[in-house]
């Protein structure tokens, strides 16, 4: 058998790739598959019953709370997405165009610097920029601005938005910074060679290229946004809770884990049909570009 | 000749290096013009620069009487064939080769369309037009490069090292097409080039350049006939260097050529003024020939021993060592019927003439 195994190209690859293989299903395949069966079985006081049922998903689909939570996940994953991409592209913009060649790995090292410290700790470092006595309400009060610290930068959606925007940047800036570096550059001199001005290059040739990075970048943002936990947890406030807080508090304070199952899986749906929406529209899109 | 572009004293240093020097030149309406050196002389930093794309350190350039100076290279009226096509990917053929009209509001989609038609039939390429741009080969990228910049009927087409990347039955195919291209639209082509042969079959007249300096400046025949210097003479097709003792520098215009003897040439064949003493004289390989067994000559004949031999198949090329000459001679012979292939260490006899020497510094 083993014998077999190694002696075909075949099987030296099935050899080769049996561990992650392994691996994945351990951790990822089983997992996926307790909870989807969870989903369709009961909590019953403190035992599960385990008779297949859909009512879990009926009760999702009959109370508003999980449709509104669900719709503000999205929400705010939207917004984190558009903000991270617009905020990423003229860094990465930048590094590509006007930092010099032997310059740039320096820069991509210094982008990654966040990742440094824990999540966590930057997502509370966000509450001490944010907070009531935080530094931009110090900042400005001090300034003269304002009389009273601003409230509407902490525990909301607002400050969802910044604290995740921040934490996903360098995720866009790669993607969109290595679809920038593949543009061949004498592109953007024909174009101008041709009479175009910078301003209609960028539209017409830069921007264009560089729409697989910016795809990239979408779906890098706005996947794990949407299934976030600990940013709205800790800057969302009351008002700023997402579906992955209901989830948690589904499985761990309502001790109902089935509930927290179905929500799961709707969620993963719902983030799966939206991003096969946009790859397939991209896909038309930008047929033949690469 | 009406002069369309003008360059009087360009330079062009980046940092320490000078890369343009001094530059003076004037290009005819109509003219296909060469700029032709090795790689690093400056040709196509000369040709950025007219086209806008690198700015003068000090100089003028003017297209049309209009002095160029701080005009980007989108308001120029000239128009690049680049070395790598820069064929936009995201874009059909037909949308590569409309891409420059999209300001001409004077046209409606119509007539532009049928301009972008007219310019791929020019180039060869009708019914390409839907196309995916890289779905095309080299020959064809260089066709759509060519309709995009023709298509807005520029004063200038610049041609960077455009055959280059072609192998090299397709190049010989494209010098001929471009000719012919000229010739059709009639507008100015500047083409850089470090391939001589290319340079001299296409055009009207040749700049080389060394070290960012013009080295000559003179049509096809003239370079090759009567090179200013050695380096030119050297650069241009093959060349045999033999030292000479200029006697007399007057007409007739006295010669003592080491191992060949005294001869007397024309002022003609003498490009740059020389002084009495040491020079050298050029002769070209195809200049010079072996006398074969029943063979007869009226030229001048040297005895010499045959050093090297290389068989083209059309041609073969000898190396024949002569007493007293320090290299062998290259010398050219075309394989005519009756006309055997000589071994290496064969005796034999090099005709010459001294009508096609060339005196040089």
């Amino acid at each position: 058998m083993w014998r077999r195994l190694t002696a075909t190209e075949g099987g030296q690859g099935l050899l080769m790739v049996s561990p992650p293989l392994i691996y994945a299903l351990a951790l990822l395949a089983v997992p996926l598959g307790a909870i989807l069966l969870f989903s369709f079985w009961t909590q019953d006081f403190m035992a599960v019953d385990t008779t297949f049922t859909l009512n879990n998903y009926r009760e999702i689909a009959e109370k508003p709370i999980y449709g509104a939570l669900l719709q503000r996940s999205l929400f705010v994953a939207g917004c984190v997405t558009i903000v991270t991409v617009i905020v990423a592209f003229p860094v990465a913009y930048f590094v590509s165009f006007h930092v010099r060649p032997e310059r740039k790995s320096l820069w991509l090292f210094l982008i990654t610097i966040p990742f440094w410290t824990s999540y966590l700790i930057r997502v509370f470092l966000w509450k001490v920029i944010l907070g009531y006595n935080g530094v931009i309400n110090t900042g400005l009060i001090n300034l003269g601005l304002i009389e009273e610290p601003l409230t509407f930068i902490l525990y909301n959606v607002n400050a969802v938005i910044i604290t995740l925007a921040h934490a996903f940047a360098p995720f866009a800036i790669l993607p969109i910074f290595v679809a920038l570096e593949k543009i061949d550059r004498s592109l953007l001199e024909a174009s101008q060679d041709l009479g175009e001005s910078k301003f209609m290059t960028f539209l017409r040739v830069t921007l264009p290229l560089s729409m697989p990075g910016v795809v990239a970048a979408v779906l890098i943002v706005f996947i794990p946004t949407i299934g976030d936990y600990v940013t709205p947890e800790l800057m969302g406030g009351a008002g700023g809770k997402l579906i992955a807080n209901m989830i948690q508090t589904q499985f761990l304070a309502l001790n109902n884990a089935p509930l927290g199952a179905a929500l799961a899986i709707v969620a993963m749906l719902s983030v799966s049909a939206i991003s096969l929406v946009f790859v397939l529209l991209n896909r038309r899109w930008l047929k033949g570009r690469s | 000749m009406t002069p369309l572009i003008t360059l009087k004293g360009v330079n062009k240093h980046y940092g320490d290096y000078h890369a343009l020097r001094d530059i003076d030149l004037e290009i005819g309406e109509g003219e296909f013009f060469s700029l032709l050196g090795p790689s690093g002389c400056g040709k196509t930093t000369l040709l950025r620069t007219i086209a806008g794309f690198e700015s003068v350190s000090n100089g003028l350039v003017t297209i049309g009487g209009k002095d160029m100076a701080g005009v980007p290279a989108n308001l120029r009226p000239t128009n690049m064939v680049f070395q790598s096509y820069a064929i936009f990917p995201h874009l059909s053929v037909a949308e590569n080769v409309a891409f420059g009209l999209r300001k001409r509001s004077d046209l409606d989609t119509k007539a532009k369309q049928t301009l972008v038609e007219d310019a791929l039939d020019m180039v060869g390429l009708d019914g390409y037009g839907k196309r995916a741009a890289h779905a095309l080969s080299g020959g064809q990228r260089q066709r759509v490069a060519l309709a995009r910049a023709l298509i807005l009927k520029p004063k200038v087409l610049l041609l960077d090292e455009p055959l280059s990347a072609l192998d090299k039955k397709m190049r010989e195919q494209m010098q001929v097409e471009l000719m012919r291209l000229q010739r059709h639209v009639g507008i100015t082509f500047i083409l850089v080039t470090h391939d001589q042969e290319e340079a001299l079959v296409m055009s009207d007249r040749i700049a080389v350049m060394f070290e960012g300096r013009i080295g000559q400046l003179a049509d096809a025949e003239t370079l090759y006939r009567r090179p200013r210097n050695r380096q030119v003479a050297d650069f241009i097709g093959k060349m045999n260097f033999l030292d000479v003792v200029v006697r007399s520098s007057n007409d007739p215009v006295d010669l003592e050529i080491s191992g060949l003897g005294r001869v007397t040439i024309s002022p003609d064949q003498v490009p740059e003024p020389v002084t009495i003493g040491k020079a050298i004289v050029g002769i070209r390989p195809e200049t010079l020939s072996l006398l074969f067994d029943g063979e007869t000559t009226d030229l001048r004949l040297i005895d010499g021993v045959v050093d090297e031999v290389v068989y083209y198949g059309d041609m073969t090329y000898y190396d024949v060592r002569v007493q007293g000459v320090e290299k062998p001679l290259n010398i050219a012979m075309k394989n005519v019927i009756g006309r055997p292939v000589l071994d290496v260490g064969a005796a034999t006899r090099v005709v010459w003439d001294e009508r096609s020497l060339v005196l040089l510094n």
